[in-house]
């Protein structure tokens, strides 16, 4: 029940906005976001596993289902574990700054623009809270919607194409991820006699498939997924829709819906097909190595500073792959993690931004430059954000960033953290040099926008409704965000303890599962061996 | 007599570094060095501890706060004054109560602190966790480090206070804001007890260093090198990352406690990928030093960094800062004496990277007009000898020569600092000249004069002492060509004491000439930028204040005093509490610095005697030089130079010294222009072909399908929200069939 208030909090404030007019829909908007917020952290308070000693839904997904077709097993069940409820956080969190941040921004058809933003939070909020398949992927595609609807109406020159490409490249991806998910179903009807979508079932049935079976369903689910993180080399939407967006929209989209591509691996790839994951992790991991440098260039050379953050997004989600893919305790803590902080620190900027191009209405680095002097206190948080996602230590990005590179680094084979893995020093090199390459674009980016002398766009006249510098809206808008990012890179450990029992049960089948890995692939190699051995003999 | 004493002096040193059994240092220890034992964690006898690092926290703070309120007065600098000498104060206290022969470990709350059960079960003891919380180690080597590092901090801000003064308002926040984050971050680093605090104190002290270099935001310069300070920063600091990783798979810890009980069992780690942690480790964290004490091949972007103030560039850029790369290599010797013991050569590389970098930025150094960027490449060639002294594996001659040279070279930028905030900006010493006989400048005058003359080395300054430890050794400790690297050294003391004494001589004596900057964008000076084209004539120099005068003094006085302390070492006890601070930790090496059963000798001579006469004869050859050049005949240095410039087989040779040996250059043309190309290469490609050709050719091959059901796709959303309608009805009625199929 608490979720589902969770759940309708928003869709009432969207009733409000209809019906509110369109003066008083974005102090309505503000008003239902901090309500959700507020009801998001009395769940959090009520949460009883922060730090269980298990892996446990809260509440019981069974105990809360509400059937829809019982004959075939669908029912609609919600629940949270830690991660999720996490991830509620970050989104209920930057609900508010996003409304906050579109204040003045959107002058026309503003009711419309708050009921797409509240729906897009629920939808989110759905894809995190769901227990069977059918809701998440519900949710999960009905947040195409929204975003759809806010990059085609309120988005900038090309949002005609960004639009399209964003609705079209992410749906046909997951429908893959419904076929994979579907088939997972019909083998659990077929082999258990009874049809569940339910989460649970599948992922404890799943696993016994065969390793040819789970190799497709991880192909399936991939396809939908990584379009999402977005993993190289299906990035290519992501540019393109958070440059084109509103700010509110590229917020969302780069803090919230890129989660949803790691969450869904979190959730099905790695309990279901544990066989296909120690499989396949290197390959994936490759093109996570590839996306963290080849990305970090693009982001480099960029002149349009959304479009830079927006590839600098590519590049970090890297990490947070890696770190999953790791298969041990810190490299899972540190994707959730980085889940998190990259959601604060890119948001975040991608707020300032948008501060910014409501003065300037321009967001090209050539033609702007030397702020500090004219907007210091959006400078300063600017900077902020910038380090948490430099990853500069005492801010959140660096102990997600550390705990992810550690925990590749560390996924050897025979390791001594008793979680052996299938990446390995290698992979962790070369994404460290993201690092600086991190370095080399953000402090760009920051050298051109924040230093040098005063460079404004010829056409640039003061904004009426503006002050020159940040107004306490704004600030209230951006300084939450900073203060958090200060605060979890100083104190991450409830966000580390949280996800400790997660991460353990998470990873429960994976040792034993690399290890035999390892023992196939050394008897191959002998059988090979002895092969070659016997046909010498023969010779 | 002199040479009496101060051969008994060096003797004292050599015996001390020699390991012998007087000096407890147990023979035989696995890889031959010395591990402290298990630190006793202590909280309640050194509670007061965790102020030095909390007391710059809460002046970084109420700088903000004050920026916020708009405080127009020197309320930021006496808060960070306060702070830092509290700070001193507390460090003070401390290591008073200190034992240097049982470290203490001092935790102050939890900050990464993961744990896990195993597995597989199969996990080793130490595996189960890692964790690196905010606790503090305290031993010999972060005991002397921090008390250096607080009071020149507290000097230079008080110096600051004065300098900055121009800039009163939120500047002067922003300034001390980022002096108290430096100071912050580098207690963080120093007294990190684990290699992730130290990390968090390494990058901070960038972060502080990226600020403050790019203080004076609006020129364009300050601003490139603040971003060159950081990238060139974050590339060493991958291989400090990697180096943290690395010890983490094969040790299972990351505290200097577990790591130097498990080196000291004579662990050479877990075995995982054998060999590497020996092998690896050291190199790993030798880039990281190289690159935060800009020795080659990363050394290019500390002479920019003097485009920020200069008492950031007495504080970061030549005291603290920079010498963090030889507290690294010194807290992590352990790791090297291994490399050393299993056939390695990570210590000679060491040494040697060290000392040619020395003489590279000596080099460098006596081409360079701007008196700064002098003293910035002396900075790095000063670091050189300090590295070579610890490749020489005797850390306590690296670790001393980091003591006098952050006093004397923070006390000669503090002069070249007040120089230039008389003589309006001006940095040029071909365009100052005589400054001795302005009324006003002979603290200033004398100061710059001691600390010339400790940097040069010259016979009886405390640079003498400290450097030709290091020097001696070389030609004691065996290692690939050592003793050939020990005479590079000896020039490259010949060639400090010239470009050294060139700054001095041009400055302060001679005909009284000055010019203010042309240009004078300077920020600090933007009191006077106001003034039209007269000011050339209208200029005055403005003599220094009694704030930088008793900082001047102060820290001249420190100098000598250095050097009386190793005259009558064991009466004063300085330097003995030195040696026998630095030896208990982990930089205190038990090897056999004299190899056993052998007496090298130079010229005949224990070569600490020698060296005496050698160096101490060429740092005044080099004087006498820059004194023939720069003072009795400046003539000559003229034609000297047309002559150079006039032969076209040697002309290159000045050219090339004044352009830095186009190291800058060449960066840009072999690694940063390519990847430019390579990073446009790529956009296009990512533009072209993964979206265009890859993406939107498949999103047009349904289109080629359907140009057969043409009214379908009319182009508009509801046409391709059909078609998805359509396709979903699709694979509903799938899973229907296959489910009608699987109850049947």
């Amino acid at each position: 029940m608490q979720l589902w208030i969770l759940l309708l909090i928003p869709l009432f404030t969207c009733v409000g906005v209809g019906f509110g007019g369109e003066r008083n829909a974005r102090a309505i908007a503000l008003g239902g976001s901090l309500a959700t917020l507020a009801w998001a952290v009395v769940l959090a308070m009520q949460f009883p596993h922060w730090q269980a000693e298990q892996w446990l839904y809260w509440p019981a997904p069974e105990a809360n289902a509400f059937p829809v077709i019982p004959g075939l097993g669908i029912a609609v069940e919600l629940g949270v574990d830690s991660v999720s409820l996490l991830l509620v956080l970050l989104n209920v969190f930057l609900m508010p700054c996003c409304v906050l941040g579109s204040w003045v921004a959107i002058k026309e058809r503003r009711r419309e623009f708050y009921i797409w933003l509240l729906v897009l939070s629920t939808c989110v909020m759905g894809v995190f809270v769901s227990r069977d398949v059918i809701s998440f992927y519900t949710f999960f595609e009905a947040s195409l919607v929204p975003g759809f609807f806010m990059l085609a109406i309120y988005g900038g020159p090309d949002r005609r194409e960004a639009s399209f490409k964003f609705f079209i490249y992410t749906f046909v991806g997951s429908l893959f991820m419904l076929l994979g998910l579907a088939y997972v179903a019909w083998q659990h009807a077929q082999q258990t006699g009874d049809w569940s979508f339910a989460i649970s079932d599948l992922t404890t049935f799943a696993p016994t498939l065969s390793a040819g079976e789970q190799g497709w369903i991880l192909l399936a689910l991939l396809a939908g997924l990584a379009v999402k993180v977005p993993l190289f080399p299906l990035h290519t939407w992501l540019p393109l829709a958070h440059n084109q967006a509103p700010t509110a929209g590229s917020v969302n989209f780069a803090a919230v819906i890129l989660k949803l591509g790691l969450y869904g691996m979190y959730v099905f790839v790695l309990p279901m097909v544990p066989e296909a994951v120690v499989t396949w992790a290197p390959t994936i991991a490759v093109l996570a190595v590839i996306g963290i440098v080849y990305a970090a260039l693009i982001c480099w050379v960029q002149t349009d500073v959304k479009k830079l953050i927006a590839y600098s997004s590519v590049s970090h989600m890297g990490f947070a792959v890696l770190g999953l893919l790791a298969l041990n305790p810190l490299g899972l803590q540190g994707s959730v993690f980085y889940m998190l902080s990259h959601g604060f620190a890119t948001g975040g900027l991608f707020l300032c931004i948008g501060m910014m191009y409501e003065r300037y209405h321009t967001k090209d680095l050539r033609e702007i430059g030397g702020l500090a002097f004219k907007m210091p206190v959006w400078s300063f948080f600017f900077i902020v954000l910038v380090f948490a996602s430099v990853g500069l230590p005492g801010l959140n990005g660096f102990v997600s960033e550390f705990l992810c590179l550690i925990g590749t680094f560390t996924a050897v084979p025979g390791a001594q953290t008793g979680y052996p893995g299938v990446l390995g020093p290698w992979f962790a090199a070369v994404a460290a040099t993201g690092m600086i390459l991190g370095a080399m674009y953000l402090l760009y980016m920051t050298g051109k926008l924040c230093f040098g002398p005063l460079r404004e766009p010829a056409d640039h006249h003061e904004h009426e409704e503006l002050p020159k510098d940040l107004s306490l809206r704004e600030i209230a808008a951006v300084a939450p965000i900073a203060v958090v990012c200060l605060v979890f890179g100083i104190m991450p450990w409830p966000i580390l303890h949280a996800v400790e029992p997660v991460a353990e049960a998470v990873l429960k089948p994976y040792p034993a599962l690399v290890e035999s890995h390892f023992e196939q692939m050394d008897a191959a190699a002998k059988v090979s061996l002895l092969t070659d051995t016997t046909l010498e003999g023969s010779r | 007599m002199l040479s009496a004493i101060a051969h008994t002096a060096l003797a004292n040193v050599a015996m001390a570094g020699g390991g012998d059994s007087s000096h407890g240092l147990p023979a035989g220890a696995p890889f031959g060095f010395q591990v402290p034992i298990p630190p006793v964690v202590d909280e309640q006898s050194f509670a007061l501890a965790a102020w030095m690092i909390w007391l710059p926290v809460l002046s970084a703070v109420l700088c903000g706060i004050y920026a916020a309120l708009g405080v127009k007065s020197r309320l930021p600098a006496w808060t960070t004054v306060a702070a830092l000498a509290g700070s001193f104060v507390i460090a003070t206290i401390t290591v008073s109560k200190l034992d240097f022969a049982s470290p203490v470990v001092v935790h102050l709350f939890d900050w990464i602190d993961i744990s896990w059960s195993s597995g597989s079960g199969s996990a080793g003891d130490q595996w189960h966790g890692l964790r690196a919380n905010f606790a503090l180690y305290l031993d010999g080597l972060s005991a002397y480090w921090i008390l250096f590092v607080t009071f020149l901090g507290t000097m230079i801000a008080f110096y600051a206070s004065e300098y900055m003064e121009e800039d009163t308002g939120v500047g002067y926040c922003r300034f001390f804001a980022g002096v108290s984050i430096f100071l912050f971050a580098m207690t963080a680093l120093v007294l990190g007890e684990n290699l992730v605090m130290l990390y968090l104190g390494w990058e901070g002290v960038g972060l502080a260093s990226y600020l403050l270099i790019g203080y004076y935001y609006k020129k364009p310069a300050a601003v490139a090198a603040a971003k060159k300070a950081f990238i060139m920063n974050r590339i060493g600091d991958l291989g400090l990352a990697l180096g943290i990783y690395l010890i983490w798979l094969e040790y299972g810890s990351l505290e200097f406690g577990v790591l130097f009980a498990a080196l000291q069992s004579g662990s050479t780690g877990a075995g995982q990928y054998d060999g590497w942690a020996a092998t690896l480790i050291p190199w790993c964290l030798m880039l990281g030093a190289f690159g935060k004490s800009a020795q080659f091949p990363l050394y290019v972007w500390l002479p920019d960094a003097m485009e920020g103030p200069t008492p950031v560039s007495a504080l970061i850029h030549a005291a603290t800062m920079v010498t963090a790369g030889i507290y690294l290599i010194a807290r992590t010797m352990p790791f090297f004496l291994m490399n050393k013991d299993l056939g390695g050569h990570a210590l000679e590389a060491v040494a040697w990277i060290g000392g040619l970098t020395a003489l590279l930025a000596a080099t460098i150094a006596m081409a360079q007009y701007d008196i700064k960027r002098v003293m910035a490449y002396s900075t790095v060639s000063q670091l050189g000898y300090m590295f070579m002294g610890l490749g020489l594996a005797t850390s306590f001659g690296a670790c001393y020569h980091v003591l006098t040279h952050a006093f004397f070279k923070a006390l000669l930028f503090l002069c070249c600092g007040a120089v230039m905030h008389g003589f309006g900006g001006q940095l040029d010493l071909r365009k100052l000249g005589g400054i001795r006989r302005i009324p006003g400048w002979g603290v200033v005058c004398g100061a710059m004069l001691v600390g010339s003359l400790w940097l040069s080395g010259i016979p009886g300054t405390a640079g003498y002492f400290s450097k030709d430890e290091i020097l001696a050794q070389a030609f004691i400790s065996e290692g690939a060509g050592f003793r050939f690297l020990g005479w590079i050294g000896i020039l490259t003391a010949g060639l400090t004491a010239y470009y050294t004494f060139r700054v001095w001589f041009r400055i302060f004596t001679g005909p009284t000439h000055f010019k203010p900057e042309e240009s004078h964008a300077h920020d600090s000076h933007a009191g006077h930028a106001g003034m039209d084209g007269q000011e050339d004539h209208d200029f005055h120099p403005h003599a220094p204040g009694l704030r930088i005068k008793l900082v001047l003094t102060v820290l001249s006085l420190g100098a000598i005093w250095l050097a009386i302390g190793y005259f009558v070492g064991d009466v004063w006890g300085t330097q003995a509490w030195i040696k026998n601070a630095i030896m208990h930790s982990s930089a205190g090496t038990g090897l056999q610095l004299m190899p056993a059963g052998e007496h090298p000798t130079l010229f005949g001579f224990e070569p600490h005697t020698a060296m005496y006469f050698i160096s101490g004869t060429f740092g005044l050859v080099g004087l006498s030089i820059a004194y023939w050049l720069h003072c009795a005949n400046r003539k000559a240095a003229d034609d000297l130079r047309a002559w150079l410039i006039g032969r076209r087989w040697i002309a290159w040779l000045p050219r090339a010294m004044e352009h830095k040996w186009y190291v800058d250059e060449i960066y840009i043309a072999t690694i940063r222009f390519p990847l430019w190309i390579v990073s446009q290469a790529l956009y296009m490609f990512d533009r072209v072909f993964v979206d265009g050709i890859g993406v939107n050719g498949t999103a047009r091959l349904p289109k080629l399908a359907a140009s057969l059901f043409q009214p379908l796709y009319n182009g508009k959303l509801q046409g391709y929200a059909t078609s998805m309608a359509g396709g979903l009805a699709l694979v509903i009625a799938w899973v229907v069939w296959v489910w009608m199929r699987g109850s049947v």
